[in-house]
């Protein structure tokens, strides 16, 4: 009883922290929190504001009239802008509401609200505009930001100048309006309604069957449970259902992106929020998406199939668990606090630390920080319990491909990862506490990020896709009723993947000006990366050779992986081709290339992992049928969407960009057919993503009412499919752990061909021979 | 099929007849082997005699095995091998021992052509200078003749952008910087894009061998206003 007293009592101090953290990043977002862009004001020239300048805006009304044009002069005085400079200064005006029109060269428009001088305009000191005032009525502020400038040229063009700011309000005619929604907060407060309203619908349930259970003593255990459970299937079934959540978000996220590019200079959302949409879709896909389902299956799976009761470190494995949402929720922070990170996910230095980046990037690197460490304390445990916790007759050559692939990504993000948090602990430091090592005013190299982010970032890819070669590896022999042929070259090749994974990054630098040794160094070694794969891809083909292939839906997203991951394997070799990189780097056929091997290599991996380890996981069979439903629409819709990506790439798409430009009378950009092409890849996304809406109807159909799972449904051989389903805890009892046979003892005990060589130089040892029979 | 430069178009085709080889056998063998040796309805005979918690019995080919890794691997270097001279192409020294010779006297003209294999070669070249800064680009003709090279703005969009004009048949070798953080200017009909990096100069050849005018964009996300910093580029006769 005392002992749920505690847990009761850790439970409230563990909701009001959550809550705390959830209200934190909105107080932020209050005037005097953390601020936006638009207070730390321009492209101003010197750090900090000068008095001897003053800036003045002249041709204002006390109050406006609606949709009435002002003429409006901005200049200023002082400085050391002085008659017979190359240039004189420069300014920035940001309105509230209304419409700048500009009339001559000297002034340029940066969106409606937003003007600045010209490159024609920066020698003057004062500047002629029209404003048109907007009809809501409400008062307008104007923010104008004047640089003085001595008019020395070149890299050091802006030593010496000065900079101020002025504000000035204009009146309204009437009371003030609502200010504009965010989208991204209605968005929020939707799915926050919308899941609260669908937690009472699911209590409501539990409520309606069985009245008199209804009680908190019933639930604290319950919750308490998977809070604090050390379990790993059920910190697997944790990392599962949140890798699926944020699979759905970052799809919401490719969602917006899609609508926003649908058609040519839409205006759906914003750069500012288009942006922050493709850097956290990236992110979110590979570190709160791809990574956790990776590691859900690696909890669930990897004891059982080496038999083992549980993770060598269970403790740490809750931890590493637990950091993970908390950091969901830090790299989140940002968009709360009105500018979620907009960096992409590489982040690239010294955009990532200067000022025009959004607030949010903090919070993403220091979100990110905590992923590392998460990462970093899931690849000691795997490597832990996979060296020492094997069943007995279990050697290294004998364990289950999955548990390799387990081992290699491991190890590749255990050697890689510190990089990557160097290179956040020094982006977080210089935004946060004005260190330096990005600063390029200062000394700072922006390359180093690069390299640390690319010497982490390529293996990375692979540390995400290496799992679902081992998923792919078990379903192929298990449906095709064969051993996987080759095991040994499999194996190598995993492990040859690994190794080659840490001296291609080279290539996402090719055009930040390394030097050309280097550039055909890269270019080799990139391009031997298709050996190790080419060898996994035949002997996948190859294990089908003579078997008996059962389709079911696991088998059927294996073959789509075969046919997806192949195009993408050939698609990337054009990158290390010189010739061709320097043209296709950023454009869509990079997007193309990687999302046919991210979505088409490890998601269809995932997919098939899903369909092949469900039952095992929850006792319950999948539905065939949504089952063959989900992978035919899925796999239609997703090659309709990044096939012809490929094609938009070639002909100079580029990515990043919130819109892009169709060739006009005199200037050259993409052909016409690129509009509608857009179109029918933002069609067919929305295709792909409801399609996998019918996984999760599957998977939460079959929880409540499926067919009760086999302990070994699809005639696997190893040891997950020895326990029943669901499997018990421990997994295997500690005292009685199944020992592994082999079906090749005789082999095995028999000498190989080089061993038979040598063995011509040996005495002939009757006595051994005896013994052993 | 891709018609971007005769440098490219050449490597593009070559590797397309390979990768077209390549998916040829590997699809090919897919959906073979996926038809002719599918199990029939209910019938699941299990082939090598799988069994809960024993290892498979071993299945396997040293001579396929080596097979699919040597010939994958003569692929490669064979594809490495046509890569290489576009390498040296696109990154050709600056001097007498490059592609594209020294700098121009007063008057001279590079008299660039484009020989059978698609690669640019010149007499001379000229120097200019391009600039990245949120979220413009400049132009710096360094002192060219007008005819050469000359800068101007244009509306695109409804905004002032910067205009470079070049000449056809001239080689032009670009200085690059940025004065704030990393940009990447793209010329998409020269084939050809690089970072410019703040604190440091990159370089760039540029040879514009026929008139077209095309739109110049930003490769390397560089913030808010990152798909309006754009230019055009004009190359006349």
């Amino acid at each position: 009883m005392a002992r749920n007293v505690v847990a009761s009592r850790c439970l409230v101090v563990f909701s009001i922290l959550a809550l705390a953290m959830v209200i934190a990043p909105a107080v932020t977002s209050l005037p005097t929190g953390i601020s936006g862009i638009k207070d730390s004001g321009c492209n101003c020239h010197g750090t900090d504001p000068s008095d001897s300048v003053v800036p003045f805006i002249g041709g204002l009304p006390e109050s406006y009239n609606a949709s009435e044009t002002y003429t409006v002069t901005v200049s200023f005085t002082g400085g050391p802008s002085t008659d017979g400079n190359a240039n004189l200064g420069g300014f920035n005006l940001w309105a509230s509401a209304g419409t700048f029109t500009v009339s001559d060269s000297d002034v340029r428009i940066w969106s409606p609200n937003e003007v600045s001088h010209s490159y024609e305009g920066n020698d003057q000191r004062s500047w002629t505009f029209d404003w048109v005032a907007p009809d809501s009525g409400a008062a307008v502020d104007f923010i104008l930001h004047t640089n003085s400038v001595n008019g020395n040229e070149g890299n050091d063009g802006s030593s010496g100048d000065m900079w101020n700011r002025a504000d000035a309000t204009v009146l309204g005619f009437g009371p003030a309006p609502l200010p504009d929604v965010d989208p991204f907060k209605v968005l929020a407060t939707l799915m926050l309604v919308s899941a609260i309203l669908f937690g009472i619908v699911v209590l409501y349930v539990f409520y309606r069957q069985n009245p008199s259970g209804f009680e908190w003593n019933n639930f604290a255990p319950w919750i308490t449970e998977w809070l604090t459970s050390t379990d790993h299937k059920k910190i697997g079934t944790l990392y599962f259902v949140q890798g699926l959540f944020f699979l759905g978000v970052g799809g919401i996220m490719a969602m917006m992106i899609r609508l926003q590019l649908a058609s040519p200079g839409n205006d759906f959302i914003t750069q500012e929020y288009y942006n922050q949409f493709f850097t956290l879709h990236g992110t979110t896909m590979i570190f709160l998406a791809a990574m956790p389902l990776i590691a859900g299956f690696a909890n669930w799976i990897v004891p059982l199939q080496i038999g083992a009761p549980d993770l060598a470190f269970p403790r740490l494995n809750a931890f590493s668990f637990w950091l993970q949402p908390v950091a969901a929720l830090l790299i989140f922070t940002g968009v709360f606090s009105g500018g979620g990170a907009d960096t992409g996910w590489t982040g690239y230095a010294p955009y990532v630390v200067s000022e025009t980046a959004h607030a949010g990037v903090s919070m993403w690197a220091a979100g990110q920080i905590m992923l590392v460490a998460s990462s970093t304390l899931t690849g000691i445990n795997f490597l832990t319990t996979i060296a020492v916790m094997r069943a007995p007759g279990m050697g290294w050559f004998q364990m289950p491909l999955f548990t390799w692939s387990i081992l290699v990504a491991n190890v590749m993000l255990f050697i890689s990862i510190p990089a990557f948090g160097v290179g956040l602990i020094q982006v977080f430091l210089d935004r946060t506490i004005g260190t330096a090592f990005y600063d390029v005013a200062a000394g700072g190299d922006p390359l180093l990020w690069s390299h640390l982010f690319w010497y982490f970032g390529h293996p990375e890819v692979y540390v995400v896709v290496v799992p679902a070669f081992g998923v792919i590896s078990e379903v192929v022999a298990t449906s095709a009723r064969r051993s996987i042929f080759g095991y040994k070259s499999m194996v190598y090749a995993l492990a040859g993947i690994g190794i080659v994974a840490f001296v291609v990054y080279g290539h996402h630098m090719f055009t930040s000006g390394m030097s050309p040794a280097l550039r055909f160094i890269t270019m080799l070694t990139t391009m031997l990366v298709a050996v190790p794969t080419g060898i996994k891809i035949f002997n996948w083909l190859k294990t089908m050779h003579g078997g008996s292939l059962v389709y079911r839906t696991h088998t059927l997203w294996t073959l789509g992986f075969l046919v997806t991951f192949t195009l993408g394997g050939i698609s990337g070799m054009f990158f290390p081709s010189m010739g061709m990189d320097v043209h296709l780097h950023e454009t869509y056929f990079v997007v193309a290339h990687f999302h046919y091997v991210l979505v088409g290599g490890t998601v269809f991996g995932m997919f098939a992992a899903i369909y092949y380890w469900f039952p095992k996981m929850t006792g319950r069979m999948l539905d065939e049928r949504l089952g063959v439903l989900h992978f035919l629409t899925g796999f239609i819709a997703y090659n309709a969407v990044f096939w012809p990506m490929h094609r938009l790439g070639v002909v100079g798409m580029i990515r990043r960009t919130h819109t892009y430009y169709i060739t006009t009378a005199d200037i050259q950009a993409l052909p016409e057919w690129a509009a509608d092409w857009n179109m029918q890849i933002s069609i067919a996304a929305y295709v792909f993503f409801a399609s996998n809406l019918i996984l999760v109807v599957n998977m939460i159909k079959s929880l409540i009412r499926g067919e009760k799972a086999p302990a070994d449904p699809w005639g696997g051989w190893s040891f997950e499919w020895m326990v029943s389903s669901p499997p018990p805890t421990p997994s295997f009892d500690p005292q009685n752990i199944p020992t592994l046979l082999n079906a090749n003892e005789h082999v095995a005990n028999e000498p190989g061909r080089l061993g038979q060589w040598f063995q011509r130089f040996m005495v002939a040892d009757d006595a051994a021979e005896g013994e052993s029979h | 099929m891709a018609e971007v430069t005769a440098l490219y178009d050449a490597i593009w085709d070559e590797y397309i007849l390979w990768s077209l080889l390549v998916g040829v056998v590997t699809f090919g063998w897919l959906y073979h082997h996926s038809f002719y040796y599918r199990s029939s309805e209910g019938e699941k005979p299990n082939v090598d005699e799988l069994e809960v918690g024993v290892f498979p019995r071993e299945n396997d080919n040293l001579r396929l095995e080596i097979t699919w890794t040597v010939l994958p691997t003569l692929l490669i270097v064979y594809l490495t091998y046509i890569s290489w001279a576009p390498l040296d192409a696109v990154w050709s020294q600056v001097g007498e021992d490059g592609w594209h010779g020294d700098v121009c006297a007063d008057g001279q003209s590079s008299n660039n052509y484009i020989d059978d294999d698609g690669y640019v070669h010149s007499e001379c070249y000229h120097e200019i200078g391009i600039t990245g800064q949120q979220w413009f680009w400049e132009f710096d003709c360094m002192g060219l003749s007008e005819d050469l090279c000359s800068t101007d703005f244009t509306t695109f969009e409804g905004e002032s952008k910067p205009q470079l004009n070049l000449k056809a048949g001239e080689t032009y070798f670009a200085n690059m910087t940025s004065r704030d953080v990393i940009h990447a200017p793209k010329f998409t009909n020269f084939g050809i894009m690089e970072d410019v990096v703040p604190g440091q100069n990159t370089y760039l050849w540029l040879p514009a061998t026929e008139e077209v005018a095309f739109l110049m964009m930003c490769a390397e996300y560089c913030g808010d206003n990152h798909a309006y910093m754009t230019a055009k580029i004009n190359v006349e006769d």
